[in-house]
């Protein structure tokens, strides 16, 4: 079997001494297939982790997630798309003993243990439509966006599943330059620093969008390349065109790093954009460039060191996570597959680490699945595509 | 090539349900191999797996709908055109044959000049000469068969229509399964039995109507078709010839394809077969039915003379809970382990009684748990696999902890 090379553009905005060391890297990798000299994040699948859940519960498109200050891990599933054969036991009235949809929002112990569960429609808040990310801040409150057509808010709760507050209406969206409403908003990351939110907005907006996380005050927002954003429609991705000059919705992740970076995922256009946490553009890189369709830049997470050496990124188009350096954004390595066995993926969708440097990721569509990678320590890289990483 | 991944069996002990038997017999436990089968190669992904079999020299052979039983926009963007994804992924062929390391061996499978693929593949089974047989079972009927043309996996899956994978709306319909396949191991075609598009009722000596799956009695040299989704009976067949040999309906009467009102769990047990999903022939001759529709395995002899019913989870309503069975790999076949697709578990039964002695699995997409476990076989070390099928896509290995051989 031949492999053939991950194909990686880097379009780096730096000095082109820079870029050129990048391209002779990516070469090399090309080339060789092996990564003489470079050392990356190792980590192989825990195929029975977490442990079965009670109640016969069933766990439908798991569209975030989140690791709290405890390592324990919370996400947020789609019970409401759980259909008649998944969920015979949920049906009026249940066709079979196995199985009920799970609440939509559940933690996990480091042990994979179920230890809390909540969630649904209530008084005082709307519920999303679709549930989409979840996000436990450093006050311990628990965001979740919200991507249904109509979905244009934010909600927080408390860990026990006390509604503290919404940000936004549903059905209020005015686009992309609205400063009260959210446009089907993706993902959620909270700054402890300034108590600042990032909200990668979203499925309807071509934004991100910076609120006070206490009032919801807007502070600032922007779109691609710090543009003011535009929600003229963009059309389908073209690798060949030149680069677009807005995000291409949805927007799916604005992640800031300890040395103030906001890494954007502007996922069908195939990139990772770089701001200040002002809006100020940085850089922009390519990742699996011709990838078409759901595009190939789903979620980010750091590595757990404090300088935040390596950035993975989660592939839900060609199921994989690349481990990249954080420094240069080149890719070191990538493991993953598609397939329903440990290890494997169909549409890996959120990522997270915990402070033990393990790995935990979610799958949408009909993955839905949890899956932990245990962190293996920083080893040499033998190859660029790693496949599915079972325990050795 | 293979991809050489090292393994490291890591065993999960299931939550086993142990029933009380009435004769105090201790029923076989099992744990699953979370690692086994190993990656297949070339980015390649089993669609809804409806057949797994074992085979004389204990290979495990599956077969799996592929292509349409594929998500095109987001489960197989290498195979589609255009190409959306870089090499992640394409269906793999429907036939696979594992060793019992679980490492892919052998692989065939889809449409040829001289016989009719099926528009969905039912069980297979390979009889002791190494001969595959296939039923075509297709199109599905189960909801959710085939999958939403969006993408999107959002519970909106569209109804069968045997072509259903995204981008190809506009194709041509197969033509309804009423057959039954035969090739060699390595996929030479043999023996077609039935026509697809000629679908023929329960009376007829010469045609099917998607047959769910088929078993050999090596002994006689016949076949047994299951017959099936659509039709009322079990049919059996010269196994060289493909000639017409008997058939029967439920208790053994004449089969009628009337229509039946829904299952009841309340009412008298009908004397018709609801849906015939397996026929399997036991070493001491007894052909054991799976009625999946009426929750039972009906016993028969040979010749179709009706010897005894059983339940399993008689409460399952939906698609009922007897889709699969296979005996226990000791000589005088002590246990049935019957796949329940709809309670997403294995129940196992004592054979001379029927009675459920206890179970194993759960609902989920995590090692050792199911969804949509449709098809089961037994290896001679008493190791049991089993398939997925709808978005199940998975076939698992469960290996025996006690009282299984």
């Amino acid at each position: 079997m031949t492999r053939r090379s991950l194909t990686v553009t880097a379009c780096v905005v730096v000095t082109l001494g820079t870029l050129g060391v990048l391209e002779r890297a990516l070469e090399r990798t090309a080339a060789a297939q092996t990564r003489s000299g470079i050392v990356a994040p190792r980590f192989e699948v825990d195929p029975l982790w977490p442990k079965p859940l009670p109640n016969h519960w069933v766990v439908g498109q798991a569209i975030g997630l989140s690791i709290d200050a405890q390592d324990h891990v919370w996400i947020v599933h789609r019970d409401n798309l759980l259909g008649a054969n998944e969920a015979a036991a949920s049906q009026v009235p249940p066709t079979a003993s196995c199985c009920a949809k799970a609440p939509p929002v559940l933690e996990f112990d480091p042990a994979g243990n179920l230890v809390g569960h909540w969630g649904g429609p209530g008084e005082g808040y709307d519920w999303p439509a679709s549930n989409h990310g979840i996000t436990i801040d450093h006050k311990e409150n628990v965001w979740i966006g919200a991507n249904e057509g109509s979905d244009a808010h934010l909600l927080k709760f408390t860990k026990a599943g006390k509604f503290l507050m919404q940000f936004g209406k549903p059905g209020q969206s005015k686009g992309s330059n609205d400063t009260e409403n959210f446009g089907r908003p993706a993902k959620i990351f909270v700054d402890a620093k300034t108590n600042e939110a990032y909200i990668a907005d979203g499925y309807g907006n071509k934004r991100v969008v910076v609120i006070d996380a206490d009032t919801g005050t807007f502070k600032r927002y922007w779109g691609a390349y710090g543009n003011k954003p535009d929600d003229t429609s963009l059309g389908n991705y073209n690798a060949a065109a030149p680069a677009a000059q807005q995000f291409r919705t949805p927007v799916h992740c604005a992640e800031l790093s300890h040395d103030g970076l906001l890494y954007v995922c502007d996922r069908p256009n195939d990139r990772i954009q770089i701001f200040r946490p002002d809006g100020r553009f940085v850089k922009e890189v390519f990742v699996a460039k011709t990838t078409l369709g759901d595009g190939s830049v789903w979620d980010i997470a750091f590595s757990k060191d404090p300088e935040q050496k390596y950035l993975y990124l989660a592939d839900g188009k060609n199921e994989k996570i690349y481990v990249m350096l954080r420094e240069s954004m080149e890719i070191l390595t990538s493991f993953g597959d598609g397939g329903r066995q440990p290890g494997q993926f169909f549409a890996v969708h959120s990522i997270a680490v915990d402070s033990k440097g393990n790995l935990y990721t979610t799958e949408t569509y009909e993955g839905r699945r949890l899956q932990k990678f245990v962190y293996k320590g920083l080893a040499p890289v033998t190859r660029m595509d790693q496949g599915t990483v079972w325990p050795r | 090539m293979m991809r050489t991944l090292p393994i490291a069996v890591v065993a999960l002990a299931l939550g086993f349900a142990s029933l009380p038997s009435a004769t105090g017999q201790a029923p076989p436990s099992f744990k699953v191999d979370p690692l086994w089968p190993r990656p297949l190669p070339d980015h390649w992904l089993l669609g809804s797996v409806t057949g797994v079999a074992v085979d004389a020299q204990d290979h495990i052979w599956v077969v799996h709908r592929g292509y349409d039983s594929m998500t095109a926009r987001t489960e197989i963007g290498a195979a589609t055109s255009p190409r959306t994804s870089e090499e992640c992924c394409v269906p793999a062929p429907p036939v696979l044959e594992f060793d019992g390391a679980g490492t892919l061996v052998g692989h065939w499978g889809g449409p040829g000049d001289k016989y009719q693929w099926p528009a969905s593949p039912g069980g297979l089974t390979v009889d002791r000469k190494g001969h595959v047989w296939i039923a075509a079972a297709g199109p599905p009927e189960i909801p959710g068969s085939a999958n939403a043309t969006t993408g999107r996996g959002r519970g909106t899956a569209t109804p069968a229509s045997g072509t259903n994978a995204a981008g190809r709306s506009s194709a041509p319909p197969k033509p309804q399964d009423a057959h039954v396949l035969k090739f060699s191991r390595t996929g030479a075609f043999l023996l077609q039995i039935g026509q697809a598009g000629k679908p023929e009722a329960s009376d007829s000596t010469t045609g099917l109507n998607m047959p769910a799956s088929v078993s050999i009695d090596t002994a006689a040299n016949e076949v047994y078709v299951a017959d099936g989704f659509r039709n009322h009976r079990v049919v059996v067949f010269d196994a060289e010839t493909g000639a017409y040999k008997r058939h029967w309906g439920g208790t053994g009467e004449k089969p009628d394809d009337a229509p039946q009102p829904p299952y009841d769990p309340d009412a008298a047990p009908p004397r018709q077969f609801r849906s015939v999903g397996c026929a399997r022939v036991a070493r001491d001759g007894k052909v054991y039915v799976c009625d999946r529709g009426n929750d039972r395995i009906q016993v028969f002899d040979k010749a179709g003379k009706y010897l005894a019913q059983g339940f399993v989870s008689k409460s399952t309503r939906g698609t009922g809970s007897v889709w699969d069975l296979a005996f226990s790999s000791d000589p005088r076949q002590q246990f049935i382990y019957v796949a329940d697709g709809h309670d997403q578990k294995v129940f196992i039964l004592r054979r001379d009684t029927l009675e459920t002695i206890g179970s194993f699995g759960d609902g989920g997409r995590y090692p050792g748990r199911f969804y949509s476990v449709g098809s089961i076989a037994v290896d001679s070390k008493g190791n049991i696999y089993t398939g997925e099928t709808l978005e199940g896509k998975r076939v698992q290995k469960f290996v025996p902890t006690k009282n299984a051989k």
